[in-house]
């Protein structure tokens, strides 16, 4: 059928109706803030050194960060992290009150204001021997676990009792692929924006963690069947398995910054947790 | 004075050693972890049975199961390091089962077996004593191919619920053997792992064991008995993986023809006649035969297509071999209560599944599977419980295994059931949607079902085994393995005399939170079960139809950090036309009414993780042939546990 003039007019007419309506969505939508930062392939090794736990659990790529995507939404904020494997339950975690997967732990680390003495330099405990630079201390730490809030909230209230004000616990955690999705309130967080700074520290859940970690997975020298290895038994080294470094492109030049980060030596040296930061 | 001097040098030895104790012991400690768990269960219902476990165990009579009273478990963990290239563990639990009114119980049963006045006298299961379990070491020998080896304990965590399963976890690393794993190429992209289990003595193998009870055997011999099992990982790229898993599994048995067997038949090598029985002769070794070898393996391709699809295929193979002079018929002798088809048999299994995860960027999440399990796979030493491997709810809302070595037993009420999948073949499509807010997720489940178990006149009386209670939908909340209650089809129940049967499940589920207070989450979800079988095609007097209806609601509160509240009741109805009974004596149409509320509590604080439950659950069956029964129960159930 050929349109005809008439028909065409009111097809116009609805486009550009439809164009009205649409533009303030469009906008709206542009309008979010998102920033997406990428960390390389297989540099699931701390300062370069470490290996997985022996259990077969541990799949290759499980704690292997690739990607961390941050949106803004109405009233909440979106974070996806996605890693180097699908992620399982093989603990299954709906018998405690879990949230659908078991291995991963992401610890969303977020510098809100840039101000040096603003926040806190200590990671929460659990972490080892690993720090951020005064300049770039963290003001809110976003948690993405596999345990329920009850959980959450009863490590960090015992634990860390300084920093709970500090600890934001998403309203949903889930997991799809290979990515760990984390649905947060605009009002526990704040409205992200071009100036933060993030750090993603990817680490193992641990249900039965040391008195004074919170829920997180030991470095060892050697690895054990639930231990990762390559670590120092002093504890002098970072308890982490990969961040985002370097500008958090995802470029090959970051394995190397990720391993002078987090480079340490014991008595001597902590390991640095460096802030990204969206917009720069 | 040479007693001075030895006096003086003694002084400086003993000087010395106390500057070098804080060296040796800094370097010890940090090559040392002790942790401890102390869990203590209170289970009290309105019966008059005593005990601290819901269900024991269904043969023996034991005195574990009860639901009344309160018992605690101390459970001690050394981990260590002997050196950079070994290490070891053990894991010390006492006992459970002591109740607190027991603490006089030393485990020594006097006065006979009746229960009497001296404290001693209601035996081991009540002692509390403490028993080695878990014992390993493990050392990686600093070879290429080889990244550790490990001689004691493991959870067999390593192979899949279609081989060797994972233990369940009141059994977790009492599996002994010896473990090797290795790894090929700069990226471990290959990865194995070989194993020798021990077999344990019980469960896997006819009669429930590797000869330990069984009719047949005069002077059974377990000490021999292993299973031999590999895995191999490969990731052929990134996205791709090729997983093959195989193991064998065999028990065997002295020859009692052997002249050097404990209790031969031939201990002189003379018949009744005294004549020389030609080729037998004493050469103090024994021969020994197989009894029973059972062989699975599964290929398994896991595909990424993109970053958001995987695709899964998996084909299994089952076989089995039994040798019927060795073996007793448990088919025959016991019921029908058998962990195996009594013959040699061989069956595959094959499952294909595709996930997509959130693929539109609008929270749908699509899963679908088709699955084809033999009628005759059995994975005698697969997962008994506590996995999964198929995506359905299925018929009891656990887990779907495909051995009918289940072990719905030592359980409480409340906690999930698996059941036995060996037959089924159909398909399950499942939708998950999560909101762009996160507080709503919606989830939809269709399974269509049939089974190549349908058959009819199968010999369940000396091959198949039927475990004798094959009618009528399961009810897991009153469960009673004597079947007492009429609480319906045992779930490794998998075959039937006559059988033409096929099943539809729809479930749908969900969770919304609400922004009340410091959050309140409301659950639910509705299951419709629609169940046919018409039995023996030859009538229609027996065709079964089950009208499955469940429904559940439960409302949580957290009320303060670290404390959570929930209220919630379940509301079922099923109508199950020609639910039990036989051509001869008829069917009866049965109603069954079942209700029930609970309240939950749980407290986590300062490392210490408590949790309760108090539920009512009111039950009407009315039955057609037999006389109505009715179930008023009070239950509840409260654990502390702390680890340090």
């Amino acid at each position: 059928m050929i349109a005809s003039p008439s028909s065409f007019g009111r097809t116009s007419r609805a486009v550009a109706l439809l164009g009205l309506l649409l533009v303030p969505l469009l906008a709206f939508a542009a309008s979010g803030f998102k920033v997406e930062f990428k960390d390389p392939k297989g540099d699931d090794f701390g300062p370069g050194t470490y290996k997985y736990p022996t259990d077969p659990v541990y799949a290759r790529g499980s704690f292997d960060l690739r990607s961390v995507e941050i949106r803004e939404n109405d009233d909440t904020v979106e974070f996806r992290v996605t890693v180097g494997a699908q992620i399982a339950d093989p603990w299954n975690s709906k018998d405690w009150d879990g949230n659908g997967f078991s291995l991963q732990f992401a610890q969303i680390y977020i510098d809100t204001d840039h101000q040096k003495g603003s926040g806190f330099t200590e990671p929460l405990p659990g972490l080892g021997g690993a720090a951020f630079k005064a300049e770039e201390a963290w003001d809110k730490v976003v948690l993405i676990s596999p345990q329920g809030r009850t959980r959450l909230e009863a490590e960090v209230r015992f634990k860390a009792p300084k920093m709970k004000g500090a600890v934001v616990l998403p309203k949903k955690t889930t997991a799809r692929g290979k990515t760990l999705v984390a649905v947060v309130k605009k009002s526990d967080l704040g409205t992200p924006k071009a100036g933060w700074g993030f750090q993603v520290v990817m680490q193992s859940n641990e249900g039965y963690p040391d008195k004074k970690d919170i829920l997180t997975r030991r470095v060892n020298e050697v690895a054990g069947q639930h231990r990762f290895g390559g670590g120092n038994d002093a504890e002098c080294d970072p308890h982490v398995i990969d961040i985002l470094a370097g500008t958090g492109k995802g470029g090959a030049d970051e394995v190397a910054a990720q391993k002078a980060t987090l480079a340490y030596t014991c008595g001597s040296k902590v390991a640095t947790l460096p802030m990204v930061y969206a917009g720069r | 004075m040479a007693l001075r001097r030895r006096t003086a040098g003694a002084f400086a030895l003993w000087t010395l050693c106390v500057a070098l104790i804080p060296l040796g012991a800094s370097a010890d400690i940090s090559r040392f972890d002790l942790g401890a768990r102390i869990y203590t269960k209170h289970l009290y219902a309105n019966n008059d049975s005593q005990g601290t476990l819901w269900l024991g165990n269904p043969f023996w009579p034991d005195q574990i199961a009860g639901s009344n009273g309160v018992s605690s478990q101390l459970e001690i963990t050394l981990t260590g390091r002997v050196s950079d290239a070994v290490s070891a563990g053990a894991r010390i639990a006492s006992r459970y089962g002591e109740r607190w009114q027991d603490y006089w119980e030393s485990g020594n049963r006097m006065y006979g077996e009746e229960v009497n006045t001296s404290g001693d006298s209601v035996g081991m299961n009540r002692a509390a004593y403490l028993k080695l379990r878990g014992p390993w070491i493990q050392l990686d020998p600093g070879l290429r191919a080889i990244d550790w080896v490990r001689i004691g304990a493991s959870d067999l965590g390593m192979f899949n619920p279609w081989t060797i399963g994972k233990l369940r976890y009141i059994d977790r690393d009492n599996g002994k053997g010896y473990f090797v794993a290795g790894s090929i190429g700069e990226d471990r992209d290959v990865q194995w792992v070989a194993a020798a289990i021990a077999l344990p003595k019980l469960w896997v193998g006819p009669w429930w064991s590797t000869g330990l009870g069984d009719p047949e055997l005069t002077n059974p011999f377990w000490s021999r008995d292993w299973a031999y099992a590999a895995s191999l990982r490969w990731a052929i790229r990134e996205g791709t993986q090729l997983r093959l898993v195989a193991s064998i599994t065999q028990d065997l048995e002295v020859d009692s023809a052997d002249p050097d067997a404990v209790g031969s038949t031939n201990p002189g090598c003379q018949d009744a006649l005294g004549h020389p029985i030609p080729g037998c002769s004493s050469d103090h070794a024994v021969d020994l035969y197989m009894r029973y070898v059972a062989t699975n393996a599964t290929a398994e391709l896991q595909q990424d297509l993109g970053d958001t699809v995987r695709a899964e295929a998996m084909v299994a193979v089952s076989d089995q071999r039994i040798d019927s002079s060795l073996t007793a018929n448990g088919v025959a002798l016991n019921q029908g209560v058998s962990p195996i088809v009594y013959k040699d048999t061989r069956d595959i299994a094959v499952r294909v599944r595709v996930t997509a995860s959130d693929p539109f960027e609008n929270g749908l999440t699509l899963k679908g599977e088709y699955f084809n399990i033999g009628a005759e796979y059995n994975a005698i030493f697969g997962a008994r419980r506590e996995a999964d491997v198929l995506l359905t709810d299925g018929f009891l809302g656990g887990g779907q295994l495909p051995t009918l070595n289940l072990a719905n037993e030592f359980i409480d009420f409340g906690e999930t059931w698996v059941e036995s999948c060996i037959g089924w073949h159909g398909g399950t499509g499942l939708l998950t949607w999560d909101n762009e807010g996160g507080d709503l997720r919606l989830e939809a489940e269709y399974t269509f079902l049939t089974f190549n178990t349908n058959r009819q006149n199968r010999n369940v009386d000396t091959v198949f085994p039927d475990f004798l209670h094959s009618d009528g939908y399961t009810d897991t909340m009153l469960y009673d393995y004597a079947n007492v209650g009429d609480r319906g089809r045992d779930p490794r129940s998998v075959y039937r005399r006559n059988q033409w049967r096929r099943s539809q499940i729809a479930v749908f589920r969900g969770r919304k939170q609400l922004e009340l207070g410091r959050g309140l989450n409301i659950d639910w979800k509705f299951k419709y079960i629609h169940d046919e079988d018409y039995r023996s095609t030859t009538t229609t007097g027996d065709d079964y139809l089950g009208r499955i209806l469940q429904s559940r609601l439960q409302i949580g509160v957290p009320v303060a950090p670290g404390v959570n509240l929930a209220i919630g009741g379940t509301v079922d109805r099923w109508f199950e036309q020609n639910r039990r009974g036989t051509l001869e004596l008829g069917y009866g149409d049965d109603t069954t009414e079942r209700e029930t509320g609970f309240v939950t509590a749980s407290y986590q604080y300062g490392g210490l993780r408590a949790a309760w439950m108090l539920e009512y659950v009111h039950k009407l069956q009315r039955r057609e042939r037999e006389g109505d029964q009715r179930w008023s129960v009070w239950r509840s159930k409260a654990t502390f546990e702390v680890a340090w």
